[in-house]
């Protein structure tokens, strides 16, 4: 391994295009993470058809680079405006933005650098060390049961957090579930819900339903403010945390990278269920929960990590299986084929100086992270000063140029502004936004593998729940559920 | 007793509506899949049958503790604020915040992206309350430029042109700028 690693990084570091490339993603994974309005995803789009000129382990690797520094990017959008820069970034908001509303932005910008440093570093580790026999444990071990599984308890673990009542947080999770449904179904291909829209027949696209969901509607709740005179400006401060701070939430900090890895080796899922699951986590071992989402630095530090730490998980099933586990690996996936090149096993025996050129560039990217996020998050708290009135449109255009990149469609764009009317509404009423946005984003995944799983065993629920990992989660899920049904209705009983 | 509001009725009533729109309209594709027992139909009804419970279980928080915020929930950002309208003229200005980006987003295909985001900057920076003229005009001519900067001569982005004179000759007029301007820079 060692050696293969230093392999890869004379590759990477004796080239100077290559260092080039290396550099641009960095620093652009970052920008556009931090930028709220767009994400690492918008400049994917952008550069995808770029990479046809680049050798394909350049391609691979730049888009491998964005999408760890743009992770980390996104953490600062959702914790000084309450924009989650992509959906893996929402729990950060929870307790990011109550923590810039009391002043304390610095710190929880500074945690973010530190564990999403820290949950990359170890996650690039572990891939270079464990792809393969992980890639060969997960096709034994991990089927359609077990992802649907996984995927069930992700939102129940979801609908428990964000919404004022349990009830709200599944009315959430369950619109983002509907929403998904518009489209192809993913079985048969039969056209569901287009409404006579030709374009929907390829379904709600993630892009502009993330963006409407949190970068629009937040603007409209400040706009609200705005226009009847209780606008605030968030105060901005530099105290990054201490290390003693830090060292205090260390068990937060494992237990959210053993999260992070677990959800990103699983095909399909991501780094977006491993934040919401890592903040759960955390909520759930807390001694006090309450203070959970009203500025309290372990659920900044425990989403950051979690999220990071998929990133390199998430590599191992597009590099292992050839599946990828979210936008910005389905991304990759495309990276490849201009290549004529398919993602897979075979690209470990095809291709071992690509592999080993990206693993090298992801485990540098994520210690940049420590070092120039340092620096840059610095410049970027100073966003906090610009006036709200002179940010708001660049938001909004910045968001409607990346909703109408990903297909080319202004009707992407006119979605985007009508989830973010919608989600501006629902906020006001109490509803979970990231639990809209994760039902949307796990609703194809929920459903494909719920179908995949049960013609795998001939329908027969027990010979379903007897997959020793899929009854755990399905157990795990149940009870999440029915808990969360009885604090709610016990609570709303109660005179 | 009740602690209902008209507003919680409506909530309700708009949920019930979406919920019944989307099962009748789940009959359109009702139709089987030769490998797939449960059929297009299958999860997006399960999915309302869930919402429609969690509606009434709602309903039923609702009338016995209104808004009232559920013990022990975790991740709320959005706290409920009372926030009033003490005139028409707020309500107005909210009413246009809300609508101005949906009429910018539907003129983007006849009038395209160079013409339309002018317009778009200048008016959001006003209806935000801002009321100096050189800022207006200045702030709108900064990041129309940083747009431009980035996507078009940068990163090539394609952007929407129009479909109609002049707007799409103007499209076309920047769309060459930065052509000479590539070939100029040999970029």
């Amino acid at each position: 391994m060692i050696d293969n690693f230093i392999s890869g990084s004379a590759a990477l570091f004796g080239d100077p295009f290559t260092i080039g490339i290396f550099i641009f993603g960095v620093i652009g994974g970052m920008l556009f993470g931090a930028i709220p309005g767009v994400s690492m995803l918008t400049l994917a789009a952008i550069l995808l058809p770029f990479t046809a000129s680049l050798e394909p382990a350049q391609g691979v690797m730049l888009f491998a680079v964005i999408y760890c520094t743009g992770t980390y990017g996104g953490a600062i959008t959702a914790i000084l405006f309450n924009i989650p820069g992509a959906p893996e970034n929402a729990p950060t908001a929870f307790d990011g933005y109550p923590m810039t509303l009391k002043g304390q932005s610095g710190k929880a910008v500074g945690a973010a650098v530190l564990c999403s440093a820290i949950g990359g570093v170890s996650s690039a580790l572990i891939m270079m060390a464990a792809t393969e026999p992980l890639a060969n444990w997960a096709i034994s071990n991990i089927g359609p049961p077990e992802i649907f599984a996984l995927v069930f308890f992700g939102l129940a673990v979801a609908s428990s957090v964000g919404g004022r009542t349990m009830w709200k947080g599944w009315m959430s999770v369950l619109l983002g579930l509907l929403v998904a449904t518009i489209g192809q179904d993913p079985v048969g291909g039969i056209n569901r819900y287009n409404f006579g829209f030709a374009d929907l027949a390829a379904g709600i696209a993630f892009v502009p339903a993330i963006m409407g969901f949190f970068a629009v509607s937040e603007i409209f709740v400040q706009a609200e403010k705005k226009a009847v005179g209780k606008y605030e400006a968030p105060k901005m401060s530099l105290d990054f945390p201490t290390l003693l701070e830090l060292w205090t939430h260390k068990i937060a900090v494992i237990r959210s990278m053993f999260v992070g890895f677990f959800c990103g080796i699983l095909p399909g899922i991501g780094a977006t269920l491993a934040a919401f699951m890592g903040y759960g986590e955390a909520v759930r071992w807390s001694k006090d929960k309450e203070s959970f989402g009203k500025g309290n630095l372990e659920g900044v530090i425990s989403s950051e990590t979690a999220n990071n730490a998929a990133t390199g998980a998430a590599m191992i099933p597009l590099l292992a299986l050839g599946l990828p586990g979210g936008a910005m690996t389905a991304l990759m996936v495309g990276v490849f084929q201009m290549h004529d090149l398919e993602p897979g096993p075979m690209v470990f025996y095809n291709s071992p100086d690509l592999i080993w050129i990206v693993f090298a560039a992801m485990f540098y990217a994520n210690l940049s992270i420590l070092f120039i996020g340092l620096i840059e998050t610095k410049t970027i708290l100073y966003l906090l000063k610009i006036p709200f009135q002179f940010l708001a449109p660049m938001i909004l255009l910045l968001a409607s140029i990346g909703s109408y990149i990903g297909r080319g469609l202004v009707l992407d764009v006119i979605i985007m502004f009508g989830a973010g009317i919608m989600g501006f509404l629902l906020r006001r009423s109490g509803y979970s936004i990231p639990g809209i946005v994760l039902g949307i984003i796990l609703g194809k995944i929920g459903e494909q593998n719920f179908a995949q799983g049960m013609q795998m065993v001939h329908y027969d629920v027990l010979e379903y729940l007897s997959r020793p990992i899929c009854l755990l989660l399905i157990i795990a899920g149940l009870l999440t559920f029915f808990t969360g049904i009885y604090k709610a209705l016990s609570f709303s009983l109660k005179s | 007793m009740s602690r209902l509001k008209t507003t919680h009725i409506v909530e309700t009533l708009i949920w019930l509506t979406i919920i019944a729109v989307f099962f009748v309209y789940s009959f359109e594709f009702n139709q089987e899949i030769e490998i797939y027992i449960f059929g297009a139909t299958g999860w997006p009804r399960v999915i309302l049958g869930l919402l429609l419970l969690v509606t009434m279980g709602n309903f039923l928080h609702l009338y016995k503790k209104g808004s009232e915020v559920q013990k022990g929930r975790v991740g709320i950002t959005d706290q409920e604020e009372n926030i009033s309208y003490d005139s028409l003229y707020s309500i107005w200005k909210l009413i246009a915040i809300l609508s101005l980006p949906l009429i910018f987003a539907w003129s983007l295909k006849p009038v395209g992206f160079y013409s339309a985001t002018p317009i778009f900057i200048a008016l959001t920076i006003l209806l935000l309350g801002e009321k100096r003229i050189k800022w207006v005009l200045g702030i709108t001519l900064f990041i129309y430029l940083l747009l431009i900067v980035l996507f078009m001569v940068i990163l090539n982005a394609p952007l929407p042109q129009g479909n109609i004179s002049p707007f799409y000759d103007f499209s076309a007029f920047m769309l060459t700028l930065n052509t000479n301007l590539h070939q100029s820079l040999n970029f």
